[in-house]
């Protein structure tokens, strides 16, 4: 493999694929990306979700965070209902009087913001802390991924609920338990790679400039750890998203007042023998709509950014 | 033709006989198990049910909570600190032996000697003196003063035989550690059948924890025997499992079918009765007083305790509308309280009528009280104890905001709400209380007498309310033997703290059952699940 100059190294210098003259990567990536119809599906739903959850407070018809909009007495209307202020419960209501589609707009939008929020932290640190441990090696290397494997030896969501069960309630505290139950797995990730990159002629080059150790771990080393980690992250945010309806399905997360997708579909659970079907069934709908959007997405880039399947 | 009619004959005779046979069995999938077989272990609904049927105690109630004679035959206040009974004579403990005042000494001695209980009986044995055994079926039981309490509190636990259990021929009854009493039996050592003798209309036949715990009929029992020959309690925690457990034929019968599965239930042919409980779920204020306290989770009131001021109070009981909750969260599974406890228990009055829901005349009281644009608050509650627990605070929460009190949910496990509750950590919190004795003194006792540890006033008293009036209404009744005049005393007690909205009632649980359509059972106000009470036919 041929290098730059290690002054000059960019992110994109060291890429594996390279550019083609006058295409650039950027391109090149995307029209690989897109080359399958399963591809758009994921994109176009993931970009349409993101926008409805943005959107959500100009879109949906009710607040269903403000109680003073709610009233029990519409509580279970089925959907296609009137309510009393004039609008129609399109998706039914639950039991509180909650307009479902107004509830799943936010809670969509609650939903993936603590899915990405939480993976944005956890991968920032986690993939930090493992390309240090990469570049440092020996006994701090070896420490760093002992605690790593421990936390990852403990199942996620157990680890999540205890620290839950202890703090109480909240969205910030939903996303520093994520934070704490994720970094690991972009800790083992970067260092992986980072364990492969750091004995190339580049990060020698590197060293033999005298260039400081930060510089060439998170300037050389880490540009370059970067295409698995988007992957990693990407399929993350959808597991975080899980994680998080998981805990709110369990009674630890989100505080009731503010219902994530999770939550609603605790909430209608117990009406599902009973016929009401809408409350769990439709947030149900469009968190796998969510979860799905997402993996087909991580799916496609683990195969574009993969050097070993591209041609 | 003759023999054919002949067979046919037979047959049914046949049948007959086949039947009852197979049908003398009842499967019960109970809501949660035991937590011991012990009688003395555990004071908690769940092993009182399982205790009267094998352990029985001096004195029973009835489905509505009325006492009337059990072990004991009669008993009186012979003066004003001493009561006598007389035991039943002719009743034998499962293994044979003749029952006598000498287990009841014993039963009264071992109780503060249980080890590990978390929360054992010594709460009905407080108020005995001294115990004096005349003869073999007399019992003279010393109070230090007057104590109309005592007959309720004999109903409260039950008798182990003190032979079985290896009673030295000396025991003695000595408030703070008896004589003679040997080496009590562990609690543990309750689960062998042989070791759990009690006078009762069941013997304990198997038990596996978790799974299953049957019982057998005691064939020498003093009383109506019970139709049941084996009665098999199945613990299904799960609400829909167990309802499904029902539907299915798994189990004859069920403790708590939810509310939302009523129809589903009544489609499969299944009978549901439901009876009005002791249990009043209500909101607590906190009413703390010190200078410093800060209420926690109360904002925009410039650090005033805005609960000190009995309009804020009144305005919020207006607030809330309880038919809706009712109606649209229990699904009129329940009925709103405008008291502590249910007409027609001792000390209910029928004129204390629920608060009617007013809004405008919450938002009114509000704006006297200097709140014309409400504060904010945070509403404790626990989400698995109550019945729609965080349901129901969902909605009060929504009606408090809707008068301006702008509230949010903090809700959680029982085990970490009650903790949490009991240091203070909410300013609003939901719970309930269930009555055990079925009587006011007992809910004004815990829930809106003032704290103090001496007497055990105001133990589940965390929204800390104070009121001299009801302290000593209360105290009154508790000395007083006369059932008319007690009466009376905690009528007024009750009214007292109620129109100074101590406390803010929501409503009295209902207890729902579901079972065969062969079966019969009165639901108990209890909420107890005896099998000896269920009945076959209709």
């Amino acid at each position: 493999m041929t290098q730059a100059l290690p002054h000059d190294l960019g992110p994109a210098a060291a890429e594996p694929i390279r550019a083609e003259r006058g295409e650039s990567l950027l391109r090149r990536r995307l029209s690989a990306y897109f080359d399958t119809p399963l591809a758009f599906v994921g994109a176009g739903l993931l970009v349409l979700l993101l926008v409805v959850a943005i959107a959500a407070p100009w879109i949906a018809p009710q607040n269903p965070y403000d109680l003073a909009q709610l009233d029990i007495m519409d509580g279970r209307l089925a959907p296609g209902e009137k309510a009393a202020a004039g609008f129609t419960y399109y998706l039914g209501t639950d039991e509180q009087g909650r307009d479902m589609l107004s509830a799943i707009l936010y809670g969509l939008r609650i939903s993936l913001f603590v899915g990405v929020v939480s993976t944005l932290f956890a991968c920032t640190i986690g993939a930090s802390i493992g390309v240090a441990a990469a570049y440092a090696g020996g006994k701090v290397e070896s420490f760093v991924m002992r605690v790593v494997d421990l936390q990852l030896s403990f199942p996620a969501i157990l680890i999540a609920l205890v620290l839950l069960a202890v703090w109480g309630r909240g969205i910030d505290k939903v996303i520093i338990a994520l934070v704490i139950v994720q970094w690991a797995y972009y800790a083992r990730t970067v260092r992986g790679s980072a364990l492969v990159e750091r004995g190339r002629e580049y990060i020698e080059a590197a060293r033999c400039l005298a260039l400081p150790r930060s510089r060439i771990v998170f300037r050389h080393l880490l540009p370059n750890c970067l295409p698995p980690l988007i992957v990693v992250a990407t399929v993350q945010v959808a597991h975080a998203i899980a994680l998080e309806a998981t805990l709110s399905f369990l009674g630890v997360g989100v505080p009731v007042t503010e219902p994530s997708l999770g939550l609603l579909i605790k909430n209608g659970y117990d009406y599902l023998l009973s016929g009401k079907y809408w409350i769990s069934t439709y947030p149900g709908v469009a968190l796998v709509i969510a979860i799905v959007a997402i993996n087909l997405v991580g799916d496609r880039l683990r195969d574009v950014l993969n050097p070993r399947l591209s041609r | 033709m003759v023999v054919s009619r002949t067979a046919l004959l037979a047959g049914t005779v046949l049948a007959c006989v086949a039947v009852p046979a197979v049908a003398q069995e009842l499967k019960i999938g109970v809501a949660s198990e035991a937590t011991s077989i012990d009688p003395h272990f555990h004071n908690v609904g769940q092993n009182n049910a399982l205790r009267r049927h094998i352990f029985e105690s001096l004195v029973f109630v009835d489905a509505a909570q009325k006492p009337y004679p059990g072990l004991a035959a009669s008993w009186k206040a012979v003066d004003d600190t001493t009561w006598e009974f007389k035991l039943r004579p002719g009743v034998k403990f499962s293994n044979g032996q003749d029952f006598t005042a000498r287990d009841v000494v014993y039963s009264v001695c071992r109780i503060p000697t249980v080890e590990n209980s978390p929360s054992n009986f010594t709460i009905a044995t407080k108020g005995i003196e001294s115990m004096e055994t005349p003869d073999p079926l007399t019992l003279v039981v010393k109070t230090k003063g007057p104590y109309p309490l005592m007959p309720l509190d004999m109903g409260v636990f039950g008798i182990i035989s003190a032979q079985a259990s290896g009673a030295g021929a000396d025991l003695k009854f000595k408030k703070g550690g008896c004589e003679g009493l040997g080496t009590p039996p562990k609690s543990a050592d309750f689960n062998d059948p042989a070791k759990a003798v009690g006078t009762g209309p069941y013997k304990l036949a198997e038990y596996t924890r978790g799974t299953r715990l049957a019982l057998e009929r005691n064939d020498g029992y003093w009383g109506a025997k019970p139709h049941w020959k084996t009665v098999v309690f199945r613990p299904i925690t799960s609400a829909g499992p167990r309802v499904a457990a029902l539907v299915s034929g798994d189990v004859d019968m069920i403790e708590n079918p939810p509310i939302q599965d009523f129809d589903l239930i009544k489609k499969a042919g299944l009978t549901i009765v439901q009876g009005l409980s002791n249990r009043i779920i209500y909101v607590h204020l906190d009413q703390f007083t010190g200078p410093d306290w800060k209420t926690p989770g109360v904002k925009g009131t410039d650090g005033k305790n805005p609960f000190l001021d009995k309009r804020v109070r009144q305005a919020m009981s207006k607030a809330i509308n309880r038919d809706a909750i009712v109606d649209r969260i229990m699904g009129g599974v329940a009925k709103p309280a405008g008291e502590l406890l249910p007409v027609p228990l001792f000390g209910t009055s029928e004129d204390r009528k629920p608060e009617k829901y007013d809004p405008e005349g919450a938002k009114k009281l509000l704006a006297e009280a200097g709140y014309p644009n409400g504060f904010e608050l945070t509403l404790g509650s626990p989400n698995d104890r109550y019945i729609n627990d965080e349901k129901v605070a969902q909605a009060v929460a929504q009606m408090f905001t809707r008068v301006g009190i702008k509230t949010g949910v903090d809700s959680m496990t029982a085990s970490t709400f009650f903790s949490r509750r009991n240091k203070y950590e909410f300013s609003a919190y939901l719970a309930g209380w269930g009555a055990d004795t079925g009587e006011m003194s007992n809910s004004i006792v815990a829930l809106i007498a003032t704290q103090d540890a001496a007497p055990g006033f105001g133990n589940t008293n965390r929204g800390r309310y104070s009121n001299k009036t009801v302290d000593e209404l209360t105290r009154k009744a508790l000395t007083t033997i006369d059932d008319k005049e007690r009466e009376k005393l905690l009528q007024e007690a009750s009214k007292v703290g109620m129109e100074d909205y101590g406390i803010i009632p929501l409503h009295f649980e209902v207890t729902p059952w579901a079972f065969r359509k062969t079966i019969t059972y009165t639901p108990r106000v209890d909420q107890y699940t005896l099998a000896y009470e269920v009945k076959p036919g209709q």
